[in-house]
């Protein structure tokens, strides 16, 4: 069953000059990770604050069409509705630190206290998420003194206490290094496991091949593209219209110009399978 | 990184223990009844019968002490020296020096003001040191006091430390550029608004960004809020609460009675 559903959904924010999003149509089932990739300014932002409720609630502008996230008509819903269906979690992890809490576990207590959940209930729902993002340890620390990726572990973990059925990633590793990188990542795929549907823009296109069910490419606030992550990653419009390719796929694009990577070989997007599919060339595995 | 701002000190007592509407309550009627009370020996005798044991059974002496210290050693100085010399009306001569005349009237009320302020500046300084802010705030919500003001308070607590984090990578981005800091007084005043416009209209730009987390939070849900910790309250400190509220109208009264 598609719990997040667009419908021929434009919107222009009051401030711009043209629309952000036009005539986006697009169904993503319970469960599934999509991810969101295109070029700066292709509306990858508006279409995650759009699904999370910000686009129209907070961020003000013109709509047409309609957003249906979790049986909740989004347009017609409030913002303090929508957080309990949909969680946003954005680039900058130091911005999204609530700032009046002096430790993680407070800190991560902050949304079910404004939600008006229970004292006695809170912590196991804080011990549960604690667990799931890995940031146990950190319970008493304070969230500003922290590494980005573990901030944004905090992040990740203060909306997910909530409970929220569609989690809602902004570029959430732009800001961070490999290392932060690779352990939202690993979140996410927690999150995965889980059942929770997810999704994600993001410009790290190895880390998509390896998680994603489906990328949808956005260019000028249209779909461009969308399928499986090996289909679209390894299109040759991405190149042209200047969006992330992985350099793997790069590569073997390259090799293949020169005849050392076969023609009828898909090129390759994570560093595995380009590991895997050069070993085969150099022992000769393929026939020439 | 450090947290300078707040003064609290984690060691469990049996102040640390008291509500903190308690405390404040006492540190009120402290205070008032310093600057109320008839009699003029009355907050001098407030800080050695009330605040300094108050200061030991919360085991904070040490810190109480050499906080006082550096904070009424050099403003009592300067009161004493400004008013024995200068108080206006002063009749009893106390002595001379050479052109400089110091009257009694001057230094009892140099005296006075320098209790009172010690009164007030101390029961304070003994309640910041033995309650954490964010317990301060979750008992002031939990009696109703407005979330948002209490967020203001405590989020001011934890972004000023940032600010100056924020303000010092900016210093090295400008240096690394080749601005001069030092100098002459024009040459610094001059680079400041190197640092003042991207410090300003970064935290601008912040402010959206947070609005978003805090929204993201149901910061702004129109339900009743809760709290993670309850702050626990006892009988008997509401007795307390009571007393000091009785003392505070008694002073008060005592005073507009005898003047």
């Amino acid at each position: 069953m598609a719990i997040i559903e667009l419908n021929d959904f434009s919107f222009q924010y009051t401030t711009g000059k043209q629309p952000a999003l036009q005539h986006v149509s697009l169904s993503v089932e319970e469960g599934e990770f999509i991810a969101i990739i295109g070029p700066n300014g292709s509306g990858k932002s508006t279409l995650c604050d759009t699904i999370a409720g910000f686009v129209p609630h907070f961020f003000k502008g013109e709509t047409s069409g309609s957003v249906k996230v979790d049986g909740v008509e989004t347009l017609s819903s409030t913002l303090a509705e929508m957080v309990l269906h949909a969680g946003l979690v954005f680039q900058n992890p130091f911005n999204q630190i609530s700032g009046s809490k002096f430790t993680v576990y407070e800190e991560i207590a902050f949304g079910l206290e404004n939600l008006g959940v229970p004292g006695g209930e809170m912590a196991g729902r804080i011990e549960e998420v604690m667990a799931l993002t890995g940031i146990k340890d950190l319970a008493d620390r304070s969230p500003y003194a922290l590494s980005g990726g573990q901030q944004q572990r905090v992040a990740l973990a203060s909306i997910l206490v909530m409970q929220p059925r569609v989690m809602v990633l902004d570029e959430p590793t732009s800001q961070l290094d490999p290392i932060g990188t690779r352990e939202v990542f690993q979140v996410v795929r927690s999150m995965t496991s889980k059942g929770i549907t997810i999704v994600m823009a993001e410009h790290k296109v190895e880390h998509i091949a390896a998680f994603a069910d489906r990328v949808i490419v956005l260019d000028e606030g249209k779909i461009l593209l969308q399928g499986t992550a090996r289909d679209t990653l390894t299109d040759p419009l991405l190149p042209e219209r200047g969006v992330g390719v992985s350099r793997f796929t790069t590569v073997a694009h390259l090799a293949q110009k020169e005849a050392l990577w076969p023609a009828d070989h898909v090129l390759p997007v994570t560093l595995e399978e380009a590991a895997d599919g050069f070993q085969e060339i150099l022992r000769g595995d393929h026939a020439h | 990184m450090s947290n300078k701002l707040s003064f609290y000190i984690d060691r469990p007592s049996p102040l640390q223990r008291l509500n903190p509407l308690t405390k404040m309550a006492v540190a009120f009627a402290f205070i008032i009844i310093a600057f109320s009370a008839h009699w003029y020996w009355a907050p001098l005798i407030i800080f050695f019968v009330g605040i300094i044991p108050i200061a030991v059974v919360g085991k904070l002496g040490r810190e109480f002490f050499s906080t006082s210290v550096h904070l009424f050693l050099p403003l009592f100085a300067f009161l004493f020296v400004m008013q024995s010399l200068f108080h206006p009306g002063g009749t009893t001569v106390l002595f001379r020096l050479w052109f400089l005349t110091v009257k009694l009237e001057g230094v009892q009320f140099a005296f006075l003001t320098a209790t009172r302020i010690l009164v007030m500046v101390s029961s304070f300084l003994l309640v910041l040191l033995s309650t954490h802010p964010s317990t301060l705030m979750s008992d002031l919500t939990q009696r109703g006091f407005p979330a948002m003001l209490s967020y203001i308070v405590t989020s001011t607590l934890q972004i000023i430390p940032q600010m100056r984090n924020k303000a010092g990578t900016i210093i090295d981005a400008q240096h690394s550029r080749g601005m001069n800091t030092e100098g002459s007084l024009g040459q610094r005043v001059k680079a400041l608004l190197p640092l003042v416009g991207p410090l300003v209209f970064g935290s601008l730009v912040d402010v959206e960004e947070r609005a978003v987390a805090l929204e993201a939070r149901a910061f702004n849900a129109p339900r009743k809020k809760t709290s993670l910790r309850e702050i626990p309250d006892t009988g008997w400190e509401k007795v307390v609460r009571w007393i000091c509220l009785l003392l505070v109208v008694v002073s008060m009264g005592s005073n507009i009675w005898l003047s």
